[in-house]
């Protein structure tokens, strides 16, 4: 790098001008090679082998599973690890324990909205105590 | 960090023979610049020039023995007068680069480090808050955490069981007639997956697991004691019963819906429920509990209950002036961490080659980590006041972590609200997830030092009672639309994963899971002895310093 001319035509600013874009970018690069060098020796960088390798790990799971041969994504379940199966609304019955009475499991949540009150298409469950009580304080 | 920081031999003769003292002789030349970028300042009215040839062009370096300014233009000999002062003085081997506060050795012709360099030129950069604790007037007494879980073994009941016994292929099991405990469906209530996804993640995070599995929530005294007739950890304590009692038939978790609705009445509704805002909602309920049974007001960051033994962490923000470069820090407990979805693409698909249309760039969660930990320039029309300045400057902002939780929850942010299109969306996008963690690079102390520069200095918390590496063990996913999608869980146990999908617990490859859309990802910390979770095979109580004692029991069915 010479040192800049002093004439004082355009060609010259333009070379003025260019000369101190160069030396803005050779600090600029000399100052990432700096910071990359002090992570580098001191031991800071990630481990970049580690996360190549689940970089390359995702996208082959990635592609594997999208083959619609693929076993396991795409299945349908046909029993579970214990040999069990499972009809697709739960079938198993207990009473709600708002008004006692016997429930489906599949459909215990509808059922508790309105039983509670809650949600658009609820009405409060009235029972012969909450009338009779609603009456007498009258 | 490494601590051999190779120091060439130059560097060492000249720390024998002169100590620190030329490091002293040039400090009051240091100069904070903006983004702690350090430089060499040896008079304010000179332009910084070349002894030997007055010349400003390419790098400056000082001389650390006679402080000597020479100047390096090119590797040229002739260009080089930094390389010729060293020649003609004997023993001038070590320079420091005016633009960078860095040490050059001449001799060697490379960057080297110091430690007690790095000293001096912290100590120079003036105003600066190094201390992680004291800050701008925050209350902040050092905060002592018993993270292990250690006492909670002398009450373990149970012995648990969670490697099962059964035949043996290359590490994995093959033979299907014994399962870990614990595994066990939940069935759907009617759109209850969202409940059943984070309760089968509740089950299996280790010091939530531990707690219950020890009877530390005792139902009998807690009804009597508190006049509440709704208690989630009451709830949530039955199900850890039911579901670790090897009974394998799927499990409704009614009544813990019907609680979680009565405590919880503006989330109460038949519809699809956010994962997310369910699992926040269980924490806190069964935290506020907590409080009251213990009968003390305490602040999340030092309480001492179940959930913030669990899950809480320390995240500190830091907002610096821009004008002045002062930088004020508060602390905030958090339960988990949310991280907007980086949309910014950075990683190349390494199957993939290089070419100018190629669009198979992958997010990843590190990156989401990096967006969260970089520094934010906060707009013109957000500025912040700032002490020294007196009024309000623009600003930048920064995260990092001050103390990891024993459990990290990371919540990715695919449920766009735009208030503009008054539409909310979600972002479909695939987001790759490590099974193993490194935390290391956006904890607090690694963060500051970045700020200014990796400079090697020891920052409060340093030598952490935490370790940093983590591991996932449940993963929750989310398929389908916005409105009318649906929550799975995977989880991890002895290496092996299992898919929970209501009522359907079925074993699944590693690949399913990389491959799935995750929403909220759970990480548990790995024992800082370095001691990998292995499969359980027979017989043998294995005990880590995070208190994870087990024994395990032949035939645990």
């Amino acid at each position: 790098m010479s040192a800049a001319p002093v004439e004082n035509n355009s060609s010259d600013h333009t070379q003025l001008a260019s000369y101190f874009f160069d030396e803005l970018i050779d600090s600029m690069i000399m100052d990432v090679a700096s910071e990359s060098h002090r992570i580098a020796r001191l031991g800071l960088d990630r481990n970049l082998d580690d996360e190549e390798e689940e970089l390359r790990l995702s996208a082959q799971a990635r592609a594997r599973v999208a083959d619609p041969s693929h076993s396991e994504a795409n299945s349908k379940y046909v029993v579970d690890i214990f040999g069990q199966t499972h009809p697709p609304v739960a079938s198993e019955i207990f009473d709600c324990m708002n008004c006692g009475r016997s429930i489906v499991a599949g459909r215990f949540a509808p059922h508790l909205e309105k039983c509670m009150g809650k949600g658009r298409k609820a009405r409060v469950k009235s029972t012969r105590s909450s009338t009779a009580a609603a009456a007498q304080n009258r | 960090m490494s601590n051999t920081l190779n120091s060439c031999k130059h560097l060492l003769d000249y720390k024998l023979r002169y100590g620190n003292k030329g490091f002293n002789l040039i400090q009051k030349w240091v100069k904070n610049g903006p983004y702690g970028k350090a430089h060499m300042l040896k008079s304010k009215s000179e332009v910084p020039k070349c002894d030997l040839c007055c010349g400003y062009d390419g790098r400056l370096y000082i001389c650390l023995i006679c402080s000597a300014m020479s100047c390096c233009v090119s590797n040229d000999d002739t260009d080089n007068h930094a390389f010729l002062h060293m020649k003609s003085n004997i023993g001038h081997e070590i320079g420091v680069d005016v633009e960078r506060c860095e040490l050059y050795c001449f001799g060697c012709n490379d960057q080297v480090y110091d430690l007690d360099f790095d000293k001096a030129v912290m100590c120079e950069l003036g105003n600066v808050n190094l201390d992680g604790v004291r800050s701008s007037g925050n209350k902040r007494k050092r905060l002592n955490f018993d993270i292990g879980m250690c006492s909670d073994f002398k009450n373990f009941k149970r012995v648990v069981g969670l490697g099962g016994s059964g035949d043996w292929d290359h590490g994995r099991r093959i033979s299907k007639s014994c399962f870990p405990i614990g595994l066990r469906g939940l069935n759907n209530l009617g759109n209850t997956c969202f409940m059943n996804s984070v309760l089968q993640a509740l089950l299996h995070a280790p010091p939530f697991r531990n707690y219950f599995l020890s009877g530390r929530h005792d139902r009998d005294s807690c009804r009597k004691t508190s006049g509440d007739r709704f208690c989630l950890s009451c709830d949530i304590d039955v199900i850890f019963n039911a579901v670790f009692s090897g009974d394998r038939a799927p499990y409704s978790p009614a009544q813990f819906l019907y609680s979680w609705w009565r405590l919880s009445e503006n989330l109460a509704s038949y519809e699809q429920q956010d994962a997310h805002e369910f699992f926040m909602s269980v924490l806190d309920r069964i935290h506020e509990k907590e409080g009251k049974t213990r009968n003390t007001k305490k602040d999340n960051g030092d309480c001492h209950c179940v959930v913030h033994r669990a899950f809480s962490g320390l995240l500190r923000s830091d907002v610096t002036c821009t004008i002045c470069g002062f930088t004020s820090t508060t602390y905030d407990p958090c339960v988990d961490i949310s991280l907007d979805f980086n949309t910014n693409i950075d990683h190349r698909s390494p199957n993939k080659p290089q070419k100018s249309t190629e669009t198979g760039h992958i997010s990843t969660l590190t990156s989401c980590l990096d967006v969260f930990t970089r520094p934010e320039k906060l707009g013109s029309d957000q500025k912040l006041y700032c002490q020294n300045c007196e009024e309000r400057q623009e600003s930048v902002k920064q995260m990092s972590i001050r103390r990891l939780p024993l459990v990290l929850c990371l919540h990715v942010k695919r449920f766009e609200h735009s208030l503009v299109r008054k539409a909310s969306r979600k972002i479909d996008r695939h987001l790759q997830f490590p099974f193993s963690l490194d935390m290391t690079p956006y904890v607090s102390s690694s963060i500051v030092r970045k700020r200014f520069g990796n400079r090697i200095f020891a920052f409060e918390g340093d030598e952490s009672e935490n370790s940093t590496n983590f591991e996932v063990f449940a993963v929750i996913t989310h398929s389908g639309m916005l409105e009318s999608g649906h929550y799975i869980t995977y989880l991890r146990i002895n290496e092996q994963w299992y898919k929970c999908d209501d009522a359907w617990v079925t074993e699944v490859d590693d690949e399913v899971v990389r491959a799935s859309q995750i929403y909220l990802v759970f990480y548990v910390q790995k024992p800082s002895s370095g001691h990998k979770s292995s499969e359980d095979v027979g017989c043998h109580l294995r005990s880590s310093p995070s208190g994870d004692s087990f024994v395990s029991i032949a035939g645990c069915c």
